[in-house]
């Protein structure tokens, strides 16, 4: 079997946009997902109940789905709930912003959580509001705690992002197994693609240790 | 006649803080059982008595940390209001020190004791961390203002909790047992701290364990036992002489005489 490397080379342009829609999908859940995951945390510990079930219901159902299900659902279900067409981008968006957005709203609940109750009372007993315990405090202590969490969200979800290529999401992966069809370059291909995603991946990788160790919690 | 009730220097003022049959459980449990109270201006008043008999209890409802279930808590001639946003207001007014000290972790000490100030009085940030200062001179710790709690022993986290509790100015200072979780060999400077404030004449509440402090620093000493008022009166009569034999008791456990 002779392998011939020059189909990846041949394709360069278009495994680059590839990759870079890749890094866009990326950049977009996440950027939508941590707000939606706020708002979901904050849901979950207020004291309406009604609010907290909700949350509580959102995040239980699409974290404990294979993401790839939710990939297929969105693709087949969202056409029906709504009159307008998405392109398969918007819709493979909405797909990991569901799942990632359940997994922040845990992630932010647990930080806020990490914060003992008597932090909560020394802030209250200097006269703040729970706003301002809440801001001043709480938050500020719950981000060292959540940050490296977030990072590790993000370098899974790098690599989930290739999941949608099933709705044909011109992503990395879809681009690189279109061109696998249609010249048979099967492990030239998936090679390129192998290599491509760990070159743009290790670096978040380092990263995300990097944040983990500066945001070690000492106390 | 002989009055042999004991004497209180102070009960000639109107009281700071007076409890009225005060109440509070936890489910079927009593915690409190109709505590009635004074603390006048001034005063320093230790309260003791075994764990679990409702001291802390007592301490958080005062600044309505855990509202109490009946009776009311009445500070500086008004009652103690339940509305949060009301609370808050009176709450300012009293200090608290935990046993933990509860030092904001992601603060530096001088942070620690300016941001009461900036968050609830809305002073401007460089006069309340000049105030800071001061109040970090006071407890011992001027060259400490830049460390993070985690870096200051536990005698130094205390005495910043001290400061960042005198910041808010308050006109009572509640201690809950604020040497209990400390090495013993830094025990004392939180103590001579603590005495300092006395001296002042500033009026201190403190739940505490240190029999000897307690018998040199109080005014007045209240044994608490299963949510009740055991005996009150002068730490003299307290400590040298107990009307009550549960007191004696409880003395007696600790070694005390
Ligand atoms: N949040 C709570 N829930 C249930 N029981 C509590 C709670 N806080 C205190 N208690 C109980 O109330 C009693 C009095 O507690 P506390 O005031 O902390 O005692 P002390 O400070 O004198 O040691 C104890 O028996 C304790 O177990
Ligand atoms: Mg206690």
């Amino acid at each position: 079997m002779t392998l011939d490397w020059s189909i990846v080379w041949l394709n360069k342009g278009l495994l680059a946009e590839g990759a870079l829609m890749t890094i866009v999908l990326t950049v977009l859940t996440m950027g939508l997902a941590v707000p939606l995951g706020i708002v979901l945390a904050f849901m979950r510990i207020s004291k309406w109940r009604g609010l907290a079930l909700l949350s509580q219901c959102f995040v239980e159902l699409f974290r404990n789905i294979p993401l790839i299900l939710i990939v297929y659902w969105s693709f087949y279900v969202i056409p029906i709930l709504v009159p307008v067409q998405f392109s398969a981008f918007t819709t493979g968006l909405i797909a990991l912003v569901l799942c990632v957005s359940a997994y922040n709203a845990e992630t932010f609940r647990a930080g806020i959580n990490s914060v003992r109750a008597g932090q909560t009372n020394a802030g209250l007993a200097l006269g703040m509001s729970q706003f301002q315990v809440m801001k001043e405090i709480i938050l500020p202590q719950a981000a060292r705690r959540v940050l490296p969490i977030l990072a590790t969200t993000w370098v899974s979800l790098f690599k989930d992002t290739s999941l949608v290529s099933v709705i044909a999401v011109g992503e990395l992966s879809h681009v690189a197994l279109q061109i696998r069809s249609q010249s048979f370059r099967v492990l030239e291909m998936l090679t390129a693609m192998a290599v491509i995603y760990w070159m743009m991946g290790y670096p978040q990788a380092k990263l995300s240790d990097w944040i983990r160790k500066k945001f070690e919690v000492k106390e | 006649m002989t009055d042999t009730s004991p004497i209180r220097r102070a009960a000639t003022q109107r009281p700071l803080l007076e409890y009225k049959h005060v109440r509070k459980s936890f489910g079927a449990f009593t915690a409190l059982d109709d505590i009635s109270l004074t603390i006048y201006p001034g005063e320093v008043v230790c309260f003791i008595g075994p764990s679990g008999s409702g001291k802390s209890t007592l301490l958080r409802g005062t600044n309505g940390l855990d509202p109490f279930d009946g009776g009311e808590v009445i500070f500086d001639g008004l009652v103690l209001p339940r509305k949060p946003s009301d609370v808050r207001k009176v709450r300012r007014r009293m200090g608290m020190v935990f046993q933990n000290f509860e030092l904001f972790p992601h603060k530096t000490a001088l942070q620690n004791v300016a941001i009461g100030p900036i968050t609830v009085l809305n002073t401007d940030k460089a006069e309340a961390e000049q105030q800071a200062m001061i109040l970090l001179a006071k407890v011992g710790l001027s060259d400490k203002a830049d460390n993070y709690p985690v870096n200051l022993s536990g005698g130094q986290q205390q005495r910043v909790a001290i400061a960042r509790a005198l910041a808010m100015q308050p006109e009572v200072l509640l201690f809950d047992e604020p040497t209990s979780a400390l090495d013993p060999e830094t025990i004392g400077e939180v103590l001579s701290v603590m005495k300092a404030l006395a001296d002042e004449g500033r009026t201190m509440v403190i739940v505490t364990h240190e029999m000897s402090f307690a018998r040199r620093v109080a005014d007045w000493v209240i044994v608490f036992e299963r949510g009740k008022v055991l005996e009150e009166g002068p730490p003299e009569q307290i400590f040298e002489a107990p009307t009550v034999e549960r007191t004696k008791e409880f003395l007696g456990h600790l070694g005390w005489a």
